[in-house]
């Protein structure tokens, strides 16, 4: 009996290996090959401080999970800027640096390790047999499984699953990717410390071979096969893999050496199997045992969901017609404003003086940045104004998109200050921009693709209690209520743009056109006082750029301040209230579009002809 | 302070285990570069290579020659036969996710083929490379070996040659093509999954021998491409995906003197932590510009 009791324990810790590795690389994308090592701090912090200075389990554990949290904390600062190959390298060299401090310290044992550790006490009681320690296994795995699901199944995890999908999009939407990452690298480390010091005890060892780099393969494999992002798929992966051992062993017969080499290469080959048969792991993203069970009874019913149907434009605008936008737009006057606008082209010009007299919300001086020699903008001066479409025109290579990267901090400036209301947010990083109030869409839509419509959405609405830790685990009913008012306000968004029907489908499935709709509702919902559209109608239908530019008046006679960079010169012209002329980075003109377009000059900067 | 002795010792011992690093680091950095695989098992077919020339030596009396050309040939088999079965198939599929599932395949395969290795393997722990009568040499002072010669010669002629194919043949300017852009290649006539495996038959073929050398030094052991797997990523990153091979090389050599002088200072059990360290920090404070490494993955997949 203690030895099924043993194979149960070893299950528990590694389903605390593999949950808490699938926080980290199924939820927040970033793939660790260090786990073993952050579980051999502590179980040699347990154990050493144990065998040489006879410190009980408890604080013993308490040090080690810190320290292991210490160990990510490290490891997780240089991850921000690093790409998927690079952290690949950068864990890869933890582990190894880890390991090796550990097996060349002799105070720590070397290459055996340190042995002898335990029996552990713990409430008095002495941790004999695999049935003591098992109670205790049982309760912190189910106390870290619903940890990790409090991270991951909340507005945190779409966070997370935000950053995993595009991090450059979570910054410009003012989330603060840095501190996401390092929070996530350490609390996933620490509970790897935690499943360390629990495999020391069971083994009353702590060895190099124990947290080698075979074994942080294992536990890859763990999430890999159960699914990334799915934690009921971790445990199943966890059980499946440890119990491989005893399969060769008793069932198949191996002999114990040659068990551990099989079950070692069936870890590899389920690796490979499950990335060419079915990535996406036993249980997908999402499904539950029962979905699951379910979907493979009813085969066939469900065959619909895969197959997208494309919304006419015509829809969407209807949509947006007869839909209650935010802030109780009255939908009539809007209604009715669209189709004027849709029908008779441009209002009435506004015409100069009225530009003159709009609030600037944004101003522009002396921008400069160059790369090496190449003079990326170069001393510009620009107003964004209250109410008002600016629009940026120029060849292409003009630095149009490079002004709207300097703007929200994605590219810092050599020179020159941006003042938004007055402040100064020059050399503010993205996120910080966002949060001053302005945001950005951007010239290749970026959707999150497996995130849904609107779950996209959902993210950019600020103030939610639930992207905090401190929120999420000490005040759940602000973050349950916080949750249910920024899904009703992402569907008011998503309803804005007539894209409600669409609102559970996932985002990198819809057609260009709807992905580009849920990306501007997606800007919008950050309500930030400025709004960046890149390209706003360039590589769709000439209906849904009816329907765009319909939306974007909305906007403006809501009296949000409005830039467009833009190719299109019809959108130009029935849009812009001021035009800037970008050429080679500088501003060369400015003017209502009319006084632009007739100079012959810009015509041939722009078309080459004269 | 060591004395001038000494420091031309390790210099020399830093040369020989440089070149052994330039050789790797040139033959992973082809197919990193070339391909975009984040291919782990390389490990794999470093290792089943060195076990292949101590095979055929130790059943077939193959002499040494005969046997690292052997060895290496089985590397670049499975190296080849990889890409072909699994690297591209999910390729194809994977689109934007492809560098984390082809890493994971990668790993997989290096998991299930060292131990595959041990078990078929597994009434030794190693494998000695028959065939081979080292020698010493006693010249200005310096003690030299035979066998670290040859590593230096056959490396840096494999190098070289590389570089000049490379840089003047026809092979060369197909490789260089897909490398930049795979998709306009194909427009022009080039099919890029042919080059992927001529890729892959170099730097296997490449790797192979430094395997079979380095295991005529020692033995062969089912993890003995971990460390030059590390030691390959670091050399090929240093340089610069795409850099020329002679100029990958001479990092190599620089990454085995930094490693050796440290030897003079340090215990040699804490040696190898010097070039984790050097990757560690510079892949911790590399500044900033990946739109090199991003806009080549984001050519990912191929299909054609």
């Amino acid at each position: 009996m203690e030895i099924q009791i043993t194979y149960f324990n070893t299950v528990l810790i590694f389903s605390i290996f593999a949950l808490s590795l699938n926080l980290l690389l199924g939820y927040a994308g970033q793939v660790s090959v260090a786990h073993a090592a952050f579980g051999a701090v502590g179980g040699y912090t347990v154990g050493y401080l144990f065998l040489e200075h006879d410190v009980g389990l408890v604080p013993g554990l308490v040090v080690g999970v810190v320290l292991a949290a210490l160990a990510g904390f490290v490891v997780g600062l240089p991850a921000l800027r690093l790409s998927t190959e690079f952290l690949i390298l950068l864990t890869l060299a933890a582990q190894t640096i880890i390991i090796t401090l550990i097996t060349t310290s002799s105070s720590l044992g070397g290459t055996y390790g340190l042995q002898g550790l335990g029996p552990f006490t713990i409430f008095g009681q002495k941790l004999l047999l695999p049935s003591d320690l098992m109670p205790y296994l049982l309760v912190m795995a189910v106390l870290i499984y619903l940890v990790v699901r409090r991270f991951g199944e909340s507005p945190y995890g779409r966070v997370l699953r935000g950053i995993r999908e595009d991090e450059v999009v979570c910054r410009s939407l003012g989330k603060n990717v840095f501190a996401y990452k390092l929070t996530v690298f350490s609390v996933t480390a620490a509970m790897a410390g935690l499943a360390g010091v629990m495999l020391a005890v069971q083994n009353q060892l702590a060895s190099p071979s124990l947290f080698s780099f075979d074994q942080s393969t294992a536990i890859i494999a763990m999430v890999i096969l159960g699914g990334t992002g799915n934690l009921m798929g971790s445990i199943i992966g966890a059980t499946v893999l440890v119990m491989l051992t005893p399969f060769f062993q008793n069932v198949l017969s191996f002999a114990p050496e040659k068990s551990s080499l099989w079950r070692l290469i069936a870890y590899g080959l389920v690796l490979v199997v499950v990335m060419l048969v079915r990535p996406q792991g036993l249980l997908p993203e999402g499904t539950t045992l029962i979905t699951l069970g379910r979907r493979l009874i009813g085969r066939g019913a469900s065959k619909g969901d895969g197959s997208m149907e494309l919304a006419s434009p015509g829809a969407g605008a209807a949509g947006v017609v007869n839909s209650m936008g935010p802030d109780g737009l009255d939908t009539d006057a809007d209604a009715h404003a669209l189709t004027e606008l849709s029908h008779h082209g441009r209002l009435p010009d506004s015409g100069g003086d009225l530009w003159d007299k709009g609030e600037v919300v944004l101003s522009v001086v002396g921008l400069t940045k160059h790369f090496g020699g190449i003079i990326a903008a170069e001393d510009l001066q620009m107003d964004l104004r209250r109410g008002m479409v600016t629009a940026l025109v120029g060849p292409n290579g003009a630095g149009k998109t490079t002004v709207f990267n300097l703007l929200t901090g994605a590219i810092r400036p050599d020179a020159g200050q941006i003042t938004l209301r007055g402040k100064d947010i020059s050399g503010l990083r993205p996120d910080q921009v966002a949060n001053q109030g302005m945001a950005r869409s951007f010239q290749d839509v970026r959707v999150f693709p497996r995130l849904s419509a609107l779950e996209n959405v959902m993210l950019a609405i600020q103030g939610q209690v639930g992207e905090h830790t401190s929120g999420l685990f000490l005040h759940p009913r602000a973050t349950a209520q916080s949750e249910r008012d920024t899904s009703d306000r992402a569907m008011e968004w998503l309803s804005f743009v007539g894209m409600t029907s669409f609102a559970s489908h996932q985002a990198g499935g819809l057609a260009f056109g709807q992905q580009k709709l849920v990306a501007l509702a997606r800007v919008l919902a950050t309500e930030a006082d400025v709004v960046l559209l890149d390209e706003p109608a360039s590589g769709i239908d000439q209906q849904w750029v009816e329907v765009m530019l319909g939306l974007i008046e909305m906007l403006r006679d809501r009296g949000q301040t409005i830039c467009i960079v833009e190719h299109n010169l019809h959108v130009v012209g029935r849009l812009a209230d001021h035009t800037y002329f970008m050429e080679l980075g500088r501003i060369t003109a400015q003017g209502s579009f009319e006084e632009l377009t007739s100079e012959s000059r810009l015509a041939e900067a722009y078309f080459g002809t004269a | 302070m060591p004395s001038f002795g000494e420091f031309a010792q390790f210099t020399v011992a830093g040369l020989i285990s440089g070149s052994a690093y330039a050789l790797v680091g040139v033959a992973l950095g082809i197919i990193l570069s070339v391909t975009g695989r984040f291919h782990f098992a390389f490990m794999f077919t470093y290792a089943i290579s060195a076990y292949a020339a101590a095979q055929v030596g130790e059943s077939y009396g193959f002499s040494f020659w005969p046997a690292l050309l052997f060895g290496a040939l089985v590397g670049t088999v499975f190296g080849v036969v990889i890409e072909a079965m699994v690297y591209r198939p999910l390729a194809e599929r994977s689109g934007a996710y492809t560098l984390l599932v082809i890493f994971v395949a990668s790993l997989g395969l290096t998991i299930a083929g060292t131990n595959l290795i041990q078990l078929i393997w597994i009434d030794s722990a190693s494998k000695q490379i028959s065939g081979f009568t080292n020698a010493g040499y006693f010249i200005w002072g310096l003690d030299l070996t035979k066998l670290g010669l040859i590593q230096v010669a056959i490396a840096w002629t494999l190098i070289i040659t590389l570089g000049v194919v490379l840089s003047y043949t026809a092979l060369g300017r197909v490789v260089r093509a897909v490398r930049i852009n795979p998709e306009m290649s194909l427009v022009v006539g080039i099919n890029p999954r042919i080059v992927f495996l001529q890729v892959f038959a170099i730097g296997s073929f490449m790797g192979g021998v430094a395997a079979v050398l380095n295991a005529t030094q020692t033995a062969a052991k089912p993890d003995m491409g971990f460390t030059p797997l590390f030691y390959a990523f670091v050399v090929a990153f240093l340089a610069g995906l795409g850099s020329h091979p002679v100029r990958v090389g001479i990092v190599g050599l620089a990454v085995g003197l930094v490693e050796s002088w440290s030897a003079l200072f340090m215990s040699t059990r804490w040696t190898s932590l010097v070039v984790f360290g050097i990757l560690f920090i510079y892949v911790a404070l590399r500044p900033v510009n990946w739109s090199d490494v991003r806009r080549r993955r984001r050519r990912q997949p191929v299909t054609v």
